[in-house]
């Protein structure tokens, strides 16, 4: 099972890595895999048990934000699936990107240093390294919003 | 006839009986009468009782004492004479991080003592002794802040590092040197305020219960459906939704279930959600505190100054009102071009699908049952005052029978509760107690004291905006409970204050005041944090931005409510 695995967040920066996974998707004839995480690492400051609730409601908007890139899609032409998955963002991508031995990898990059991304730009050539070493995909690196 | 007789002997005899025990406790009082007492009461600088102290009576140059007694919680105390009472006497009082003070009784009192009479001594006031201990309590108590504010450890660890340095000080400084001293633990349990924990944890079980209902969802898909597409009508109505919301529920349970909710609203009307999702924190922020269980700063505010729900009903919903009308303006106006820019009619059918089926109730069963007891709830919390019922009871009581009803998994149920919230506010309630109990806060009560003077309108304005201003950049719970018992003595001490005008400007302050910065509440730290995870990160400046000029609006409307409502 090979394919291009888009990792997203949303937003607006979110934009330039959809249009380059789905130019790919129509290049390859490759299946297309959107995939958001759900990352709870912001609840670490805050008192709360409310864990379960909140990755549910984080994984309702992750099915959201992935069925808006998905009809983005399938506006042109292309079938795609979204994935959600929860847990550390560089794991959980690497993971899935071998659990469907990926092709390619289309993550975003993030346009300023000081943006709060999970990818700085010295963050992000190691994950690019890692992620082509351990999943034997390419990693192509869209426009702006870096995952 | 004979049954008749029987009677009247009965009669004689209880009679008898009765006059028997009357005419020995008579005479036992008669034969053993009390002794002199000497009565007093001592206070601090500030005219709060020092309770605790060890007062004793000494002849001159004795070293035995011949009575002892310590001082009660308003700060009396009561010495019962001996037989034989020398000829002149001394009264020595000490306490802990006070100094101490001998008075020596005047000849009259002495010999109405010796002839059998009770004498009340003068008030007498303790002076205050800064000391070791004084420092290492203050650096602890700013210590722990520093660590809430920089993030650098968890709320509740900083509290509860805090608590063990001030138990550490005390047990293993004090061999070394006595002015280490703090407290001991019986003494800090004295602080802890069960009422806030018990109150607090019976919410969390009713929470833990509402929120997997739907209803949050369900509420701002009506928010939606009520706007009819338009952003500009949408924004007032969530931020209606999410305040209403607040003001019975904690902010942060509130922003964590709606803002997951807006972003997908927004986003199928093709806007930003931040035009949103800021207004609605805010308003979560500004109109949580119109009752007792909106915010935990109330909460501790209505537990410490006997704050009833009605009261804060009664006394802050008008200026609350009010300060949300400034706030939806102000958010009308910032937003505008976003506001007016978007409407629902490029909107995907697929995420109006997906947007339909999120906002279901997902348990209307347990939603019909959790309604019927928090109505039940809120009559007690309302009707609590005149039958004397502490609202934790009410809390508790309420969170009981939700689970009875319901039956759900105790140990789900259990698990809901935020154990590390009350280890942080037992904690906290140690570490405020020590700085109380060394004088920091009477010091600060003095200095403030000396500020405002007897103007009750200065006070109310300092109170309202010291804390406005410092709850943008001090975690605001321990601000407020430091600052309770200094709101306590300026309403002791102002005349006229005793109206509460300066803990409703305490409530006032420390609520709005986390709408000046991104750090300045939990619930803003929340919905920025969703937000990133969405592709819209809030950044500390952006926040700002927005948030303080919201601030200055929201408090000084707010502050003219008070100014009518305690003033004029």
């Amino acid at each position: 099972m090979n394919g291009i695995v888009c990792a997203i967040r949303g937003g607006p920066d979110s934009g330039a890595t959809i249009a380059r996974a789905i130019t790919l998707a129509q290049e390859t004839e490759q299946p297309l895999y959107f995939l958001y995480i759900v990352n709870l690492d912001f609840m670490s400051r805050t008192s709360s048990t409310r864990v379960q609730v909140i990755s549910q409601e984080m994984h309702e908007m992750g099915e959201f934000i992935l069925l808006s890139a998905r009809a983005e899609a399938e506006a042109q032409g292309i079938t795609a699936k979204g994935v959600v998955r929860h847990g550390n963002v560089v794991q959980e991508i690497v993971a899935f990107c071998r659990e469907i031995t990926a092709n390619y990898l289309v993550v975003g990059q993030p346009r300023f240093q000081d943006e709060e991304s999970i990818f700085t730009q010295a963050l992000l050539a190691q994950f690019v390294q890692q992620a082509e070493e351990q999943t034997g995909a390419k990693v192509v690196l869209a426009g702006g919003g870096a995952e | 006839m004979r049954k008749g007789m029987r009677l009247q002997w009965v009669i004689v005899l209880l009679v008898g009986i009765s006059i028997a025990l009357v005419w020995a406790n008579t005479g036992s009082e008669a034969e053993e009468p009390l002794p002199p007492l000497l009565t007093g009461s001592v206070f601090d600088r500030q005219e709060q009782p020092v309770v605790d102290a060890e007062v004793t009576l000494r002849s001159p140059g004795e070293s035995e004492p011949l009575a002892e007694a310590r001082t009660q919680p308003d700060g009396r105390y009561a010495l019962s004479l001996p037989e034989s009472t020398p000829d002149s006497l001394v009264v020595h009082i000490e306490r802990v991080h006070f100094s101490e003070i001998d008075i020596e009784l005047s000849p009259e009192a002495v010999q109405a003592l010796r002839a059998g009479q009770s004498v009340v001594l003068p008030d007498t006031n303790l002076p205050r002794q800064v000391n070791a201990a004084f420092w290492v309590a203050t650096l602890i108590f700013v210590g722990m802040l520093v660590l809430i504010a920089t993030g650098k450890l968890h709320n509740t660890l900083a509290a509860l590092l805090g608590a063990s340095l001030v138990f550490a000080v005390s047990y293993l400084g004090h061999p070394i040197s006595e002015n280490l001293f703090i407290f001991g633990f019986e003494t800090s349990l004295t602080y802890v305020d069960w009422n806030v924990i018990f109150l607090i944890m019976g919410m969390m079980i009713v929470i833990a219960v509402v929120e997997r209902t739907g209803i949050f969802q369900w509420m701002a898909y009506q928010a939606y459906r009520l706007s009819r597409g338009h952003l500009w009508l949408l924004l007032p109505i969530l931020m209606v939704v999410t305040g209403v919301a607040s003001a019975f529920l904690d902010n942060v349970t509130t922003m964590l279930l709606m803002t997951p909710i807006t972003i997908q609203i927004a986003m199928a009307m093709g806007a930003n959600p931040l035009a949103l999702l800021l207004p609605a924190v805010m308003a979560s922020n500004v109109v949580g505190i119109s009752t007792l269980i909106g915010t935990p700063t109330n909460i501790l505010i209505g537990s410490y100054a006997g704050i009833t729900f009605n009261d804060f009903l009664v006394n802050l919903t008008p200026g609350v009102l009010l300060a949300l009308v400034g706030l939806i303006l102000y958010s009308e106006f910032i937003y505008r071009k976003q506001l007016l820019g978007s409407s629902s009619g490029g909107i995907s059918s697929v995420l109006l699908e997906k947007l339909a089926e999120r906002g279901r109730i997902t348990e209307p069963d347990h939603l019909k049952k959790a309604a019927v007891v928090g109505a039940g709830m809120l009559i007690l919390f309302v009707i609590g005052e005149q039958i004397h019922l502490l609202p934790a009871v009410t809390a508790i009581i309420g969170a009981t029978a939700l689970m009875v009803w319901i039956r759900p998994d105790i140990e789900e149920m259990i698990e809901a509760v935020d154990w590390t919230t009350l280890m942080f506010f037992i904690c906290l309630f140690i570490v405020v107690g020590a700085i109380q109990e060394v004088g920091l806060i009477s010091l600060i009560a003095e200095l403030i004291g000396r500020i405002v003077g007897d103007n009750l309108f200065v006070a109310m304005m300092v109170v309202t905006w010291f804390s406005a201003v410092l709850s943008t950049v001090v975690a605001n719970i321990p601000f407020t409970a430091a600052m309770l018992p200094v709101v306590g003595y300026l309403t002791a001490t102002i005349p006229g204050a005793e109206n509460m005008a300066l803990f409703y400007g305490l409530s006032v302050g420390s609520a709005m005041g986390g709408n000046g910065s991104l750090i300045g509440a939990s619930a803003n730290m929340v919905t920025a944090g969703i937000a990133e995870r969405a592709g819209h990160p809030i950044s500390y400046v952006h926040f700002l931005r927005k948030g303080f000029p919201a601030l200055l609006i929201t408090v000084a409307l707010a502050s003219i409510w008070l100014v009518v409502r305690f003033l004029l």
